[in-house]
């Protein structure tokens, strides 16, 4: 079955361009240019996934997430962007969303990138991969759950493969894994990213008062 | 400095509704307006006065009615607080002239009635210190400073404010042609060079590519392309802009740490530089996946690609790109290039250069 999706972006042009690109992989059910018209509309018509802008003319699009998770907690979103900056990409992900990719993203790897998060698996990016990888370097004074806190070798490899442009499928065949099991990993990861105190974590998510 | 509208409230009144506008104009508790009318009425019959003015103004606002009925409370008020005639006098000259000098909000350097305003208000003060013992020397000085900052007091603070206004105007303007020079010499620039080839695909793309990558680092300063001695980033980055450019593929480039660029660093970018040319000769992709670890001990590029890839053996002798610029390059600043590739699964170059020789 087709995800039901929901496109959030203000660039009509933009908009457009995805509803091209993206064709009968998915089934677009509804657009939206703002937060303040976003919200109503996702909880109206609970789509599978969100596909959303991080910077809108009246918020960012972790308001989005934060408005509506709570009500609607089946939605999933997926956070696409023209910025890599590191406190854009964290606080949308802190904020709930699955996964970030970067607006460069073809038309059939966003497809894919979609039915992943409709799934429930999370989406890196190749450069998100590598931040995470740096927050998360080994050695630094850790606080609160150590659990949280550290990758797990197998995880650093996965995500070393990703950030050097290694789909899934590729990932599982290298490291002799099932795809399922590289997913996990990545989830595992994803949630440690939400709720890890890590210093360099916690820092962006002050800033963005996601505490 | 427009005046506050009081409209009296009929429904409510007692008398005229007079305090009931006032109470709803202010937002208070009607009764405590009453009593203080009803105080102030006490005081000489000043609140019986004051009524009257508030009341000629809400319903004509025949200012001359209402000043005088201002002017005859505050008059009435001082007297039943036991000030001397001449104090009285005194402090309705003081009065009069302060309002004059803040006719149409505030004290205005350029404007006569302002001034004699204030000339008044000083014959006021003058008086006051002169003739209105004892009340009249516990009041002055107080009454000297509090006048001198009422005229002086809004003046100086729109003066601020003026400035204020005038030089975020200024930083406003700078920035607008800062970013108009910007995007003069790139975005436009680019959309002319587009339009001249609008024919060639690739090529619009590899501008387009230049220009997004240049717009960003501004914008979001993600991509450092400045300073290439302090990050090995910013130098692989601008290495990727090259390829780009050149061969009209796409270089993803993904990145943990960053470190300074030294002699041996300079020679990973290179060799990474040869790497990526290669991929973007040979593989017939267009995109291309580079990514930077900088770990305590060693720094790694690796350069991916899902092209043609190729066997070893069969890359002909003539072609010095891999073994002289990456292999051997490597080796000479005590590093490593490993490459693996086969027909048909695309090609992966790890280079790894030891921290501690670097």
């Amino acid at each position: 079955m087709k995800p039901r999706v929901v496109l959030v972006d203000d660039h009509a042009l933009f908009l457009a361009g995805v509803r091209a690109e993206l064709g009968d992989a998915v089934e677009i059910v509804g657009e939206a240019g703002s937060v303040a018209e976003a919200v109503p509309l996702i909880k109206g018509l609970d789509p599978d996934v969100v596909l959303l802008d991080v910077h809108l003319p009246d918020g960012s699009g972790d308001a989005i997430i934060n408005a509506v998770a709570p009500e609607r907690p089946g939605v999933r979103f997926l956070a696409l962007s023209v910025s890599d900056a590191a406190e854009d990409v964290i606080a949308v992900i802190r904020a709930g969303a699955r996964g970030y990719v970067t607006k460069t993203i073809s038309g059939d790897e966003l497809a894919a990138a979609i039915a992943r998060v409709a799934s429930g698996d999370a989406v890196f990016s190749p450069r998100l991969a590598g931040f995470v990888l740096d927050a998360f370097r080994a050695g630094e004074p850790l606080g609160g759950d150590a659990e949280l806190d550290e990758l797990t070798p197998r995880e650093r490899e996965v995500l070393q493969l990703i950030a050097r442009g290694y789909m899934y499928k590729e990932i599982a065949a290298r490291l002799h894994l099932s795809v399922k099991t590289v997913e996990s990993h990545v989830s595992s990861v994803l949630r440690k990213l939400q709720l890890s105190t890590r210093h360099e974590l916690t820092r962006w998510a002050t800033q963005h008062r996601l505490v | 400095m427009p005046l506050p509208a009081l409209a009296r409230r009929a429904d409510e009144r007692v008398i005229a509704g007079v305090c009931a506008g006032i109470a709803q104009t202010l937002a208070v508790d009607v009764t405590l307006v009453r009593l203080v009318f009803t105080l102030l009425a006490l005081a000489g019959g000043a609140g019986i006065l004051l009524y009257l003015a508030l009341w000629a103004y809400s319903d004509s606002r025949a200012a001359l009615l209402v000043a005088l009925l201002v002017v005859g409370a505050g008059v009435v008020l001082l007297h039943a607080v036991g000030l001397s005639n001449r104090s009285v006098a005194a402090i309705v000259l003081i009065a009069a002239g302060l309002a004059l000098a803040w006719r149409r909000g505030g004290f205005r350097a350029d404007a006569p009635l302002s001034w004699i305003g204030l000339v008044i208000a000083a014959c006021g003060t003058v008086v006051l210190f002169e003739g209105g013992r004892p009340g009249g020397s516990l009041l002055a000085p107080g009454a000297v400073a509090g006048a001198l900052l009422l005229i002086a007091g809004p003046w100086l603070w729109r003066l601020a404010l003026d400035r204020d206004a005038e030089r975020s105007a200024r930083i406003r303007s700078e920035e607008r042609s800062e970013v108009a020079a910007r995007v003069h010499d790139s975005v436009l620039q680019t959309l002319a060079l587009i339009q001249r080839h609008a024919g060639e695909p690739r090529r619009v793309a590899s501008i387009a590519r230049r220009q997004e990558r240049e717009l960003r680092g501004w914008l979001y300063g993600d991509r450092p392309l400045g300073d290439e001695t302090a990050s090995l980033l910013a130098a692989l980055s601008t290495a990727a802009a090259d390829v780009e450019e050149l061969h009209g593929v796409r270089v993803e480039l993904a990145s943990a740490g960053d470190c300074p660029v030294d002699g041996s660093a300079r020679a990973l970018v290179l060799a990474a530089r040869e790497a990526m040319t290669n991929a973007a000769k040979f593989a017939g992709v267009e995109e291309i996946d580079v990514y930077l670890e900088v770990a305590e001990d060693s720094v790694s590029v690796f350069v991916r690609d899902r092209g043609a890839g190729f066997k070893r053996k069969s890359v002909p002798v003539g072609r010095r790109g891999l073994t002289e610029s990456i292999e051997g390059r490597m080796e000479r600043v005590g590093g490593r290039a490993t490459v693996t590739s086969a027909p048909g699964k695309g090609t992966e170059v790890e280079l790894r250069l030891p921290r501690s020789a670097s």
